[in-house]
């Protein structure tokens, strides 16, 4: 039996000898050219079409016909990127391209005006496409969609470097829609030849952007190669590997060398704070402010918040400079608004009006009705991390000062987006970050229709200002459009305290020793263009 | 055990089987949240929750779902991961190896660990010894597996860089989960092995042995410790299985893409086609696991005969 | 009698005065440390140990020792009730099963392999899931996670226990069944029912925390020691006392009422291996 046993121990010890010991151990070895990143979760899909959340494919892989340049104070720029150049028609709807010359896909097949036209159709008709809201406004998108048309009609092909897009209604922030990683452009014979694989299969996965997909190994991490067609400047890093890990593991592999660039979101502030902020780190640190908006929801669909004298108490009663202080270590900024900071819209003229005040929320409520309080429930995405959770506390803990007494319901993610888009939660903690610089991709998103206010759980009621959200899109005059917009947040955040403004962020990255300098994606996204990454 | 009574339990892994599969069906229909909420987050519209639904085949009944399911798994056929739009079973046997590899590897550190400390314990019952390794293994089952393996990573990576944070392939990255995931079982084999060693020390025959002139340690090695292994092994047959099955923790915190990370993935999607499968295939790892430790018992007991 | 064993065994006795302060401590110290468990102080954030606070505060200024104990009581709860649910369900389905034999065994035993096979922590993701994380779903789930390998022990103890002469006796003399199961197998059941119900309240503290770690369990604002240890994750190796504290408090729970479950085993001699 002995024997055996001893027998059975020594071959497996053997087997998993010969069976882990071939690889090497990825990263620190020897290439100094190695870009070593980490992402908090893997990806879903290297697809743009398929997925709204995981765009590191997308934006290093592939590229759109336009990109966006962040100027040194702030603002945002749309310059080329594919597309050479452009030319807008005077009534806003046709937009005319020129293909830059010369781009081919990785694996040699060039890039012309018919891979558009492809692209978009596929936006449109793949049947999982979650992207198609990026280019629904093309003339002839709702027949697509719907099967009465065989291809896209607002799209028309010149020649292969030129062609325009017709949208069937002016839309202003429609070249900011071209500039994101969802339209990036994919090769028409690349992907009929590919099927299913495309999106799924690193060979198959072909696009013209500064980095070729080499391996995705799921559940554990990512690997780039720089791309020797790719039409632009090489890249610095001739190699990138992201990947998965849990938060702690961040940190302690960035300190030990082991990662050149950590993400702070991941980490929670007070670490932060006594790890990286202590001088030691100040020159390696690289802050972008995060394009989004952190707001507080109040379901009008759920008594007593239904009245909007209970929800102007409520505005009133949260603390939320203590809590930008103690959650975040008050790096950012308080929003008074809808729209962003730095967003291309922004009314200085809605910030400032919102105050902490206990006392008069308890005046309100008491003209309300509501003197003696009355009972609410928060709902708590459980999977958001410490600071929601934190936030939510302390939230919790003012309202109880005003004499609500609020309740904290926690759900995984999947039963807490099941619940929201149902309609039915009752309050909750939440941010948008913009997917481009336009207040359309937040306002339309929250309150442009009645769907929208549905799945958003806010059931906001008031039908004139929904249609004037849907109709401010088609104003073209830059002025009157602002007007209209400030207008519009007005209206919804001051009169009928739809939500309350919390805040908008900075996002801090720490740079390791062997990067020389790096740009963060324009948003304040964590996923990151590699080509703007410099290695030492 | 006889052969006819091998049989009828194979015959068992196979209900055990069908009753999961219910289970399964249960929890699809309590669960809320659907993969396409999941899916679109954020970027959620009407029309595209409306679509992709049908896309996904979610329009139909849950009935109608699981019926077509039960058609599928007989062939063989696990369906399509909503998500990672591959087979099921392509999933789980990429998966597969990662967790047999540190399941093995665990086991390895943790039955030898366990068995020797217990010996230790037994032979050099009530003094210094045998308090030392009993503090050890208490602390192997009193400590939350993550503790563990938060500790492991600071001290092993963090303070003395003897090995990687995580798993990158190569045999030392394996090390602090496999210590990490066969800690608790290292405790609980260690204390099932020196009491049921005692037992067996206490017994007439160790005392006829020595009188034939055995020492004390040929006695505890010969004997004793044979018969003392009945136990011992079916505890390890079970943990093992439970180790191939449950390493949901471990395989997170290390970032090993096994069948318990998947499985996490699967849940929190709800991905059912992947849940359905990684289940089912835990499930029959299990079943059969069980199924050997009773084998493993039959073997090694004289008392049943192996016809 | 048995007492004067239990008081003789230096390590049980022990134990059980461990046991019993810890539960007093959990029953006094928030109601007398002048803090309030939820109680939040945004001005003296993770403030070390000091005077005030013996144990520091954590990241919303709450008092880490009034928490502790608070947190211990819930997890005792957690740790009580669940354990006597599932060993009251195990022993009956056990005992059912044991005596009626047949296709009742056979139902049983199939309905305890099936909830076995499935690996636990997805079992109770299901529960938490789809009730949400309160404390009746974190109770269901952990029932979930134990009842079956207690209805197996059980069953085959009372297997042993109907082996025995008088009670094939008293069967054949046709003694009414409730009589027979009441009268003899219950009470040579109770020595390993004590014994199991001990042993398995240090894995439902243990299962409790890992339910945490997965994010689901015991939610914010509640209070666990699980909770506890997982949202002070992070601050390990910077603010270890948040971390330390509540998982030191878990290790003594459970090494407690591991010597208590040990010495028991010893001293009442159930019959199975547990």
């Amino acid at each position: 039996m002995k024997k055996v046993f001893s027998i059975l121990l020594i071959t497996a010890m053997v087997l998993s000898l010969t069976a882990c010991g071939s690889k090497n151990a990825g990263g620190a070895d020897g290439d100094e050219k190695v870009l070593r990143l980490a992402l908090n979760a893997d990806i879903v899909s290297m697809d743009a079409h398929v997925t709204s959340n995981d765009y590191i494919v997308p934006m290093n892989v592939f590229d759109s016909l336009l990109t966006i340049e962040k100027e040194e104070d702030g603002s945002t720029k749309i310059v080329p990127s594919l597309a050479e150049s452009y030319e807008i028609s005077d009534d806003g709807l046709t937009y005319s391209f020129k293909l830059r010359d010369g781009v081919v896909f990785s694996d040699g097949t060039p890039l012309t005006a018919d891979d558009v036209k492809f692209t978009f159709e596929r936006i449109l008709t793949l049947p999982e496409s979650v992207q198609t809201d990026f280019v629904v406004l093309i003339d002839g998108a709702e027949d697509l969609m719907a099967g009465k048309a065989d291809s896209l009609k607002g799209i028309d092909v010149k020649d292969d470097h030129n062609f325009t897009i017709t949208l069937s209604a002016s839309f202003s922030g429609f070249l900011a829609q071209l500039a994101t990683p969802s339209t990036c452009i994919y090769s028409r014979k690349i992907v009929t030849e590919a099927g299913g694989d495309f999106g799924n299969i690193c060979e198959k996965t072909i696009g013209t952007g500064p980095y070729i997909i080499k391996e995705w190994e799921r559940g554990k991490s990512l690997t780039f190669e720089a791309n020797p067609k790719y039409w632009g400047e090489a890249p610095s890093a001739k190699k990138v590997v992201a990947s998965v890990m849990d938060p702690s593991a961040m940190n302690m592999a960035f300190q030990k060398g082991d990662l050149d660039i950590i993400d702070c979101i991941f980490l929670d502030p007070n670490v932060v704070d006594s790890t990286y902020r202590n001088g030691k780190y100040d020159d390696s640190m690289v802050k972008v402010d995060r394009m989004g908006t952190n707001f507080f929801m109040l379901n009008e669909a759920v008594p007593p918040l239904d009245n909007p004298q209970v929800r102007q108490a409520i505005q009133m009663a949260i603390d939320r400079q203590s809590i930008l202080d103690s959650i975040y270590n008050g790096d950012g900024k308080l929003e008074d608004g809808i729209y962003p900071t730095g967003c291309v819209i922004y009314s200085n003229e809605n910030q400032g009006w919102l105050k902490y005040d206990p006392e008069g929320a308890k005046k309100l409520l008491g003209d309300a009705g509501f003197a003696d309080g009355f009972d609410m429930e928060i709902s708590l995405d459980s999977s958001a991390g410490n600071q929601n959770s934190n936030m939510v506390q302390v939230i919790q803990d003012n309202l109880a000062k005003v004499g609500i007494n609020a309740s904290i319901k926690s759900y995984d993610r999947a039963s807490y987006l099941d619940l929201r888009n149902s309609g039915k939660a009752p309050s909750y903690l939440a941010l948008w970050l913009l997917d481009y610089n336009d207040p359309d991709n937040i306002i339309y998103t929250f309150f442009g229709s009645k769907d929208n206010t549905v799945l958003r759980s806010n059931n906001y009621q008031d039908e004139e200002v929904i249609k004037r959200i849907g109709d401010a899109r088609q104003i073209v005059d830059p002025d009157e459009r602002a007007a209209e917009y400030a207008a519009i947040e007005k209206k919804l955040v001051q009169e009928d305290a739809v939500w309350v403004p919390m805040f908008s962020l900075k996002h801090l990255f720490i740079k390791g020793d062997r990067v020389e300098s790096f740009k963060p994606q324009w948003a304040g996204w964590s996923d990151m263009y590699y080509k703007d990454i410099v290695l030492k | 055990m006889t052969v006819s009574g091998i049989i009828k339990r194979i015959g068992g892994v196979f209900l055990v089987l069908l009753g999961v599969m219910l289970l399964i069906f249960i929890m699809l229909r309590i669960i809320p949240g659907d993969p396409v909420s999941v899916m679109l987050s954020e970027h959620v519209s009407q029309e595209t929750i409306d679509r992709i639904k049908i896309s996904m085949g979610l329009d139909r009944s849950l009935p109608a779902q699981f019926f077509s399911y039960l058609k599928g798994a007989v062939r063989g056929d696990l369906g399509e991961s909503y998500f990672l739009k591959e087979p099921v079973v392509d999933l789980i046997a990429e998966a597969f190896p990662y967790t047999l590899k540190l399941a093995v590897f665990a086991a390895l550190i943790a039955w030898a660990f366990g068995i020797i400390s217990g010996m230790i314990c037994a032979m050099f019952n009530n003094s210094f010894p045998d308090y030392l390794f009993r503090g050890l293994s208490l602390f192997g089952v009193s400590v939350p597996i993550f503790m563990v393996a938060l500790c492991l990573q600071y001290l092993l990576y963090f303070k003395l860089s003897v090995f990687p944070l995580s798993y990158d392939g190569s045999f030392g990255s394996m090390v602090l989960p496999a210590i990490a995931l066969g800690w608790n079982s290292a405790g609980s084999v260690a204390r099932l092995t020196r009491s049921s060693l005692m037992e067996q020390l206490g017994s007439p025959y160790i005392d006829t042995a020595m009188a034939k002139g055995l020492s004390y340690k040929g006695a505890v090695i010969k004997h004793a410790f044979r018969n003392a292994m009945l136990p011992i092994v079916t505890m390890m047959a079970l943990q093992f299985s439970g180790m191939l099955s449950g390493a949901v923790i471990t395989e997170s915190i290390f970032s090993i893409p096994g069948i318990g990370k998947l499985a996490l993935t699967a849940i929190q999607t709800r991905d059912m086609p992947l849940l359905q499968g990684t289940v089912l295939f835990t499930a029959f790892l299990i079943a059969i696991g069980n199924l050997l430790a009773d084998v493993l018992n039959a073997l090694l007991d004289p008392r049943i005969s192996v016809s | 009698m048995k007492v004067k064993d239990f008081i003789r065994n230096r390590m049980a006795f022990f134990s059980a005065v461990i046991i019993i302060l810890i539960v007093l401590f959990s029953l006094v110290i928030p109601a007398i440390s002048g803090f309030d468990p939820a109680g939040q102080d945004l001005s003296s954030r993770l403030c070390p140990p000091d005077s005030v606070h013996f144990f520091g505060t954590d990241e919303l200024g709450r008092d880490v020792l009034t928490r502790l104990f608070y947190g211990t009581r819930i997890s005792l709860l957690v740790a009580l009730i669940p354990t006597a649910i599932s060993v009251l369900i195990g022993m009956i389905l056990g005992i059912t099963g044991a005596y009626c034999g047949k296709w009742v065994d056979f139902m049983i035993m199939w309905l305890a392999d099936v909830t076995l096979s499935v690996p636990g922590m997805l079992l109770a993701m299901v529960v938490l899931y789809s009730f949400g994380g309160s404390f009746i779903s974190v109770f269901l789930s952990l029932v979930i996670l134990e009842w079956g390998s207690i209805a197996r022990i059980v069953r085959s103890s009372a297997l042993s226990i109907q082996e025995s002469e008088f009670i094939t006796a008293a069967r054949t003399m046709g003694v009414r069944s409730l009589s027979i199961i009441l009268r003899h197998i219950l009470p040579n059941l109770i020595p390993t029912i004590i014994v199991l119900f001990t042993l398995n309240i240090p894995t439902s503290i243990l299962s409790e925390s890992a339910l945490s770690f997965l994010g689901i369990g015991i939610q914010p604002p509640g209070v666990s020691l699980g909770l506890m240890v997982n949202q002070s994750r992070q601050f390990l190796f910077d603010m270890p006392w948040l971390a330390l504290a509540p998982a030191g408090m878990i290790m003594i729970l459970v090494l407690a009422f591991h010597f208590l479950g040990d010495a028991l085993r010893d001293i009442l001699d159930p019959r199975s291996d547990i």
